[in-house]
């Protein structure tokens, strides 16, 4: 196994489709709609990286970004977002402290690498940030 | 004339309110009355006899007057007829006074001359107030004269035009002559000048006054918006005569008020579409990557083909959904004093790539030197001008030239011209142009221009355009001076 990674989405088809694609990749996946669930998760279980969506029906990804950091701090997160390449919200993810960013915009291939390439650099700091 | 009147005649001379002197032919003073006393400040003793220059320009100043006073007085003793003369006098205590003076020879009964009459009316206060009018007059004149957005214009009852003031002239270029007792209609809309005219005229009548924004029409046919007055032309009587129309040329609000309206529109515009992409993102992605997984499996060729072509048409609206969310980003800006010049020069050579198809385009430049650096973003401010450039270059499918100017404007713009000698735009896509999907390229998204709209706004510039169909098109980008 690669990694084991936390899916956070609030879209089912979505979450669902990061499960699939993940699992091709040799990860273990575990997803969730909200970010209470995702805290709960990650109060019970460990995981390698936490891949969560900016926009969430409740708390906001950002939120549980802060909270995740907060709590967990070396836990790599990687930001993941249908608003294409915001400079606000990749300014603001950067801040909160996400090791990285993918638009959902992007190629799907381009997508699985990004996010390997983005943990791999976080795992080798040894720190998120 | 009965003696008691003749008696009283030399009574009525000595106390007129004119000056009165009766000259020999030696030009002694033999008659004067107490208004010349009074005026030259000497006594009746000390005039009669004397020579007259010496009694009415003693002043060794008005010697000039005097000899000019002389040649009319020889004149008319000479020619035998009456002058008239205007000169000032050194009163009592050296004021100067203003007199007309008229001068008639005395002739005998042989017709020969035996002295003269010099009267000699004190004109100073009267000239005064003239001045004075003529002042009001000129000062009013020029007021009006500097208000020039402002036109005044009178028509009578029958709509004719029968007084065409200050600024009318400017204002519709029309001259007086051409559009004096020509009818109102003629700065109208042909088509509505007689639906317009009737509701002023029906306005005036029940409430005394009309007032609303309209345009009116120059004599070269361009149209004006002006917020026009009109009033009630009354006579002496009271007696309605016609209608005065004031009307206030507008054109400089009414850009204002459009750019605003225009910025409020796109930037609506951009939020309703960042959603809208985000939406669209979403079920997108799902789609491209259930595609993807998909696509590995064993896949009959057939429905290979199939994939590959919902594969393509998912990517078409990836590709367009990223188009759109650049249009409606608040993107921040990394800002840095910039030059103009070499971000254009950073521009040209990468608009030579293979998406143009070959064309003869020359492109001449003419940069000024020692312009001030601006405040912006190199890359986005790169991508403006590659933008207008492939625009221009679009724009000449026969080929032609585009020139790219930039200059100073008034030490607070840096100013880039971009002129292509191509197919034009249509006066009416003007207000669309900046509007994110218009386009009339048949290709492309039609959001280039808004997206370099949206940028130059946001480096608080403008960008505007001038177009003739089948001459070509200017653009022209102000960015304010870092």
């Amino acid at each position: 196994m690669l990694y084991k990674i936390l899916i956070v989405d609030d879209e089912a088809p979505v979450r669902d489709l990061l499960v699939d694609l993940f699992k091709k990749e040799d990860c273990q996946t575990v997803a969730c709609g909200t970010g209470q669930e995702a805290l709960n998760k990650l109060a019970t279980e460990s995981f390698d990286v936490v891949l969560l969506d900016i926009k969430l029906a409740e708390m906001s990804g950002l939120d549980l970004l802060e909270n995740i950091r907060h709590k967990y701090t070396d836990m790599p997160v990687v930001m993941i977002t249908g608003f294409g390449f915001d400079e606000e919200l990749i300014c603001k993810s950067k801040q909160y402290g996400c090791c990285g960013y993918i638009a959902k915009n992007m190629p799907v291939v381009q997508i699985i690498d990004t996010f390997k390439r983005l943990v791999k650099e976080a795992k080798e700091k040894g720190c998120s940030r | 004339m009965s003696n008691q009147v003749k008696d009283i005649f030399p009574v009525l001379i000595e106390n007129a309110a004119a000056l009165v002197l009766y000259l020999d032919l030696d030009g002694k003073v033999a008659l004067c009355n107490k208004k010349t006393q009074s005026m030259v400040g000497l006594s009746r003793t000390q005039i009669i006899g004397k020579n007259w220059l010496k009694v009415l320009f003693r002043n060794k100043n008005s010697s000039l007057r005097g000899d000019m006073f002389k040649a009319v007085l020889d004149d008319a003793l000479t020619y035998k007829r009456s002058k008239d003369f205007q000169c000032h006098l050194s009163g009592k205590n050296d004021d100067l006074r203003l007199v007309s003076w008229n001068i008639t020879p005395i002739l005998d009964k042989n017709d020969r001359v035996q002295g003269s009459l010099l009267l000699g009316l004190d004109i100073t206060s009267f000239r005064e107030r003239e001045n004075s009018l003529k002042n009001i007059d000129d000062s009013l004149k020029n007021i009006i004269s500097s208000i020039n957005e402002y036109a005044l214009y009178v028509i009578n009852l029958d709509g004719l035009i029968t007084y065409f003031g200050m600024g009318c002239e400017k204002m519709f270029g029309y001259t007086k002559p051409q559009i004096i007792f020509k009818h109102v209609g003629i700065l109208h809309n042909v088509n509505k000048a007689a639906f317009e005219l009737s509701l002023i005229f029906e306005k005036v009548r029940q409430s005394g006054r009309y007032e609303s924004e309209m345009e009116l029409f120059t004599r070269q046919g361009q149209a004006i918006p002006v917020r026009m007055t009109v009033n009630r032309f009354l006579d002496a009587d009271g007696k309605l005569t016609g209608y005065i129309f004031i009307a206030k040329d507008i054109t400089e609000t009414k850009k204002l008020e459009y750019q605003v309206f225009q910025a409020e529109k796109l930037a609506a515009l951009g939020q309703l579409s960042a959603g809208m992409a985000h939406e669209i993102n979403n079920p997108l992605f799902v789609i491209s990557g259930r595609l993807e997984i998909l696509k590995q499996e064993k896949i009959a060729p057939e429905y290979r083909e199939v994939l590959d072509l919902i594969d393509s048409q998912a990517t078409r609206i990836r590709k367009l959904v990223d188009r759109i969310l650049k249009f409606s980003r608040k993107s921040t800006l990394t800002l840095d004093k910039v030059d103009i010049n070499q971000i254009i020069d950073l521009a040209l050579p990468l608009v030579n790539d293979s998406q143009l198809p070959a064309r003869k385009v020359e492109i001449i430049k003419s940069f000024a030197g020692n312009l001030p650096k601006v405040l912006g973003d190199p890359d986005q401010l790169q991508e403006v001008f590659l933008n207008m450039i492939i625009n221009a270059y679009q724009a000449m499918p026969g080929g032609g030239l585009i020139k790219i100017t930039t200059s100073n404007f008034e030490n607070l713009y840096a100013q880039v011209q971009i002129t292509d000698s191509g197919v034009g735009i249509p006066a009416a896509n003007f207000k669309n142009i900046f509007m994110p999907f218009f386009s009339t390229k048949g290709k492309g998204t039609g959001l280039g221009l808004s997206i370099c709209h949206n940028i130059i706004k946001s480096h608080n510039g403008s960008i505007e355009l001038e177009s003739q169909i089948n001459q070509g098109t200017t653009f022209t980008i102000k960015l304010p001076f870092a």
